[in-house]
């Protein structure tokens, strides 16, 4: 049995790394069979992918929400944009100031936001996300007011023989393959562990002794960080920023595209980079309204069919294939978001499908968690 | 003008714009003494209220007639948002059913600029012109109008829930929704007449405001965030917070605008922000909230 | 439900002594089984308690009875089936369940607290000009049965003392006119003297009012106290049953199902 799932192991890290593989040849490849705006939608999905990773942290893995990515994210990218417009710094001295001031910002709207219920941040974040755009247009001599700032794009080297789409993806591309394993890696360190255990139990955590709150802050600062560091590349890749690329509607559109996504998985941002990039683009051919119309309707569907989102269902279809291969019980559910809402409240709802006689009995006096016996 | 009277009108008119936000606050504390959520959708839920008057004023009904119509047009919607929309994430973990108002939030806005565009509608004033003059203090008949339509609004509600046996249960439910299932209550049914309640006391908001912001679908974001702020300041809890917080916000948001250069009209809207971190700081509970903020 | 006819008095004893009839009862939170099948019965206007170690599935078993929770098998009330339901449809068919914790309201005064035990009997089929008289009049019976409750009348419910919101707990069942009234832990976090005295007035409650009791009770001595059946629960079955004398009596179950020495003189 135990060399059965060694081998199961081995080939799933077999396969993982043959995955990996695959998806960078593609990604290197991709600018060179693509028209140049269908290489800008892509380098875009990039840049959204980081920001939504950030997210991912503070939402799928924190359990804390924020209506305000969309600041940070502008703060990130008019950090670019001044340096680059006042300073002429150069493009790479951007990324790593970008990245500190919103961790720091982050780290400052926190502590007062996080010291209660999560509930607080949504609150801060949000007006934070509304106040942000008139303070840009007010601030007219560093930010340029409403007029915003046009920068350069950065150039590709003469030795490369690409073209600035083409270069503005790779430099995209290996910024945010970064930032996505930085991501990663936080989920496995303490600090991931710690925030999982406080988003599944809040009170257990605290009496396991987790530092809730310091947990909470950082992750909404590191989550904030990411949004900087995506605000960032925006502006390289764009070269232009006024204060209304930023509205709320921004904040807004990235949960979403999280929450479509999945979350707590570590591909859903990449798909909810994809839908905040394409959704927009096909649906805005309607109607105005028809993104925020199928945005809205498709948020409360995932809440309510499947709260792991598109990267949820895939797994959950790769898993059932697992199984039935392996012929046992896939452990693969690696995505945690939250249970399904099962309506437990609702005693006169349907009984479970599943047979309580063929349950194996006897974990008495341990029920799940949001239940006492 | 001197100097103090000039300040009393700004508080005045403050106290005006507080009222509207009171009562979109009070809806927001409704359905947070009921289910511990913040319904994020609040604004958008009035916003769709006040089309719904719009309409029927477009088509020939005089705003007296059309208000209680709009009013209670609303209640309904409210329990079809509880009982379609909320109550298949009830008990599922707070975080999920906050994205859901979000997800209504999006929807509703969005479903609004579909259906009557997003250019601007100008919607009637039922106030008459002119006003009162006091000591040199304008009231205008519409701040009048504002202040005590929502007024009138505490006292039915005041009434309900402290003088009738209905009221008597939806305090119970928001209590304790379990020892009130024991009771023999049906907590869903309650839960769903909550978020009519709430849903008309929001509707009245979006009236009151329409006039004065103009009718497009995003009217209500601003007042939203005010809302927050009053409700923060009040107490989440709280519906008498509600309306202290609802009218302290809006002088506040009236004199720094008008009185402090740096922010001046376009920048107003960091007040709320400014309240909600002091707050936050200083007094998390609320002026009127229980110490214990934190629910299971 | 019903087994095949039988000539009237015998159906009627039967009714009688299977008040509450408990057939095969399962039940437990999602994977987790905790009752195993359970069998019991409590006759009209008898103390049934049930005892057993922590972790055992007594609180289980009153929840499943109130249908705070699922339960397969068969619980019947008076002949009528209880599993299945809401809890709002078993307090209608007059369960009226005291959780662990009280489970009381602590923001509406202690008479509002009361008032909404009888929710239910100023509306629907019991409406009625009569009842408005019956539920102030049973309030009045309830103060008398917990003088301390009328003195707080006017206060805030959380701001009892444990003891005192037991009581109001207690109070704000019976005003249910329960058929059947589940009382879980009632002794939890209180003082002996205050345990004592509530389990007195519910012995008085049970006495004057026959209402039928289920009681779950860490504190054995006190429960066989006032029961006249007892059942001991062991990690969701039961394993002992008999009259309170009996279960006293044993001394070598008292010791190793209740972890109380037998007859030590403890208690008094």
């Amino acid at each position: 049995m135990r060399s059965m799932t060694a081998v199961l192991d081995r080939t799933r890290h077999g396969r993982f790394a043959l995955a990996a593989l695959l998806a960078a040849a593609v990604a290197m490849a991709v600018p060179f069979y693509f028209a140049p705006f269908q290489v800008f939608q892509l380098t875009m999905v990039l840049v959204y992918a980081v920001a939504l990773a950030g997210l991912n942290l503070l939402v799928g893995f924190g359990g804390q929400i924020s209506l305000g990515h969309g600041a940070f994210f502008a703060a990130g990218a008019y950090t670019a944009a001044i340096m680059l417009d006042r300073f002429d710094t150069g493009h790479l001295a951007t990324l790593p100031v970008a990245a500190a001031a919103c961790f720091l910002l982050g780290l400052g709207f926190g502590v007062p936001a996080l010291r209660l219920r999560g509930l607080y941040l949504a609150l801060v974040t949000l007006s934070l996300a509304v106040f942000l755009p008139p303070l840009l247009k007010r601030l007219e001599a560093v930010t340029g007011g409403s007029m915003g700032l046009t920068v350069e794009k950065p150039q590709p080297p003469a030795w490369s023989g690409l073209a600035e789409d083409q270069w503005s993806y790779f430099v995209v591309l290996a910024v945010s393959a970064v930032a996505l394993l930085v991501a990663r890696n936080l989920l496995r360190s303490r600090v991931g562990r710690a925030l999982l255990a406080v988003r599944d139990n809040e009170s257990a955590a605290e009496v396991m002794g987790v530092r809730l709150s310091l947990h909470k802050t950082f992750a909404f600062a590191w989550s904030a960080m990411f949004a900087g560091v995506a605000g960032c590349l925006y502006t390289w890749v764009i070269g232009f920023v006024s204060p209304d690329s930023f509205s709320f509607v921004l904040s807004i559109t990235l949960l979403a595209g999280l929450v479509v996504g999945g979350l707590a998985s570590l591909y859903g941002p990449l798909l909810g980079a994809a839908f905040v990039m394409y959704v927009p683009s096909v649906a805005q051919d309607l109607s105005e309204a028809a993104p925020g119309v199928v945005f809205g309707l498709l948020i409360i569907a995932v809440m309510f069919v499947a709260p792991t989102g598109l990267a949820g269902l895939a797994s959950r279809a790769g898993g059932a294939v697992a199984r039935r291969r392996a012929g046992a019980a896939a452990s693969d559910r690696s995505s945690v978001a939250e249970p399904p809402p099962e309506s437990t409240s609702e005693p006169s709802a349907p009984r479970t499908p599943v047979d309580p006689e063929s349950v194996e009995a006897e974990p008495v006096g341990a029920p799940p968690r949001t239940e006492k016996e | 003008m001197s100097t103090l009277t000039d300040l009393l009108q700004q508080v005045v008119e403050g106290i005006g714009s507080g009222a509207v936000y009171a009562s979109l606050a009070l809806a927001l504390v409704l359905i947070h003494r009921f289910t511990g959520i913040v319904n994020f959708a609040q604004g958008e839920l009035a916003m769709l209220s006040t089309y719904v008057a719009w309409q029927l004023m477009a088509s020939g009904m005089p705003f007296w007639l059309a208000l209680p119509v709009t009013l209670a047009v609303s209640f309904v919607g409210g329990m079809l948002v509880e009982r379609l929309v909320i109550r298949p994430v009830q008990g599922a973990p707070e975080l999920t059913v906050v994205i859901v108002t979000v997800g209504l939030f999006i929807f509703v806005n969005a479903a609004a600029g579909l259906i009557w565009s997003f250019t601007v509608k100008a919607f009637p004033q039922p106030f008459p012109d002119g006003g009162i003059d006091l000591a040199g203090v304008r009231m205008d008949w519409s701040t009048v109008g504002i202040i005590g339509v929502v007024a009138v609004v505490m006292g039915l509600l005041y009434l309900l829930f402290q003088h009738t046996s209905i009221g008597l249960v939806m305090r119970a439910v928001a209590c304790n929704p379990e020892s009130a299932r024991l009771s023999g209550i049906r907590v869903s049914r309650v839960l769903m007449l909550g978020w009519g309640l709430a849903a008309t006391v929001g509707a009245v908001s979006g009236v009151l405001v329409a006039p004065v912001l103009f009718l497009e679908p995003n009217m209500m974001g601003g007042v939203l965030i005010y809302a927050f702020a009053a409700a923060t300041l009040g107490g989440f809890d709280s519906p008498v917070g509600a309306v202290v917080g609802g009218l302290f916000v809006g002088v506040a948001e009236t004199l720094a605008g008008a009185y402090v250069d740096v922010i001046g009209p376009d920048l107003k809207v960091g007040v709320p922000l400014v309240i909600i971190l002091a707050v936050l700081l200083v007094r998390p509970q609320g002026l009127f909230g229980r110490a214990a903020v934190e629910r299971a | 439900m019903s087994g095949p006819p039988i000539d009237g008095t015998e159906a009627g004893e039967t009714a009688e002594r299977d008040f509450l009839k408990v057939s095969g009862l399962r039940a437990g939170y999602g994977q987790a089984r905790v009752l195993h099948g359970l069998d019991f019965s409590v006759a009209r206007g008898e103390v049934c308690a049930v005892l057993g170690p922590n972790g055992a599935g007594k609180t289980t078993t009153l929840r499943a009875l109130c249908g705070m929770i699922r339960g397969r098998g068969s619980v019947t009330l008076n002949g009528a089936e209880l599993l299945g339901r809401s809890p709002e449809q078993a307090a209608r068919l007059g369960v009226a369940h005291v959780p662990e914790g009280r489970g009381t309201f602590n923001e509406l005064t202690v008479e509002e607290n009361l008032r909404i035990g009888a929710h239910l009997r100023t509306r629907g089929r019991w409406r009625g000009r009569g009842e408005r008289a019956a539920v102030a009049a049973d309030l009045e019976r309830i103060y008398e049965y917990f003088p301390k409750l009328r003195q707080r009348s006017r206060q805030a419910a959380g701001s009892l003392s444990g003891g005192e919101q037991q009581m109001l707990a207690i109070g704000r069942a019976l005003m249910l006119r329960p058929a059947l009234l589940l009382l879980d832990e009632p002794s939890l976090g209180l003082a002996p003297l205050v345990t004592r005295e509530l389990f007195e007035i519910v012995r008085t409650v049970n006495q004057e009012e026959r209402t039928t009791v289920v009681v779950v009770e860490q504190n054995a001595q006190l429960a066989l106290d006032i029961a006249h059946q007892a059942h001991v629960l062991e990690a969701g079955r039961l394993v002992l049953s008999g009259s309170a004398a009996q279960i006293r009596e044993d001394g070598q179950v008292a010791e190793v199902y209740l972890g109380v020495p037998a007859r030590s003189g403890q208690g008094g």
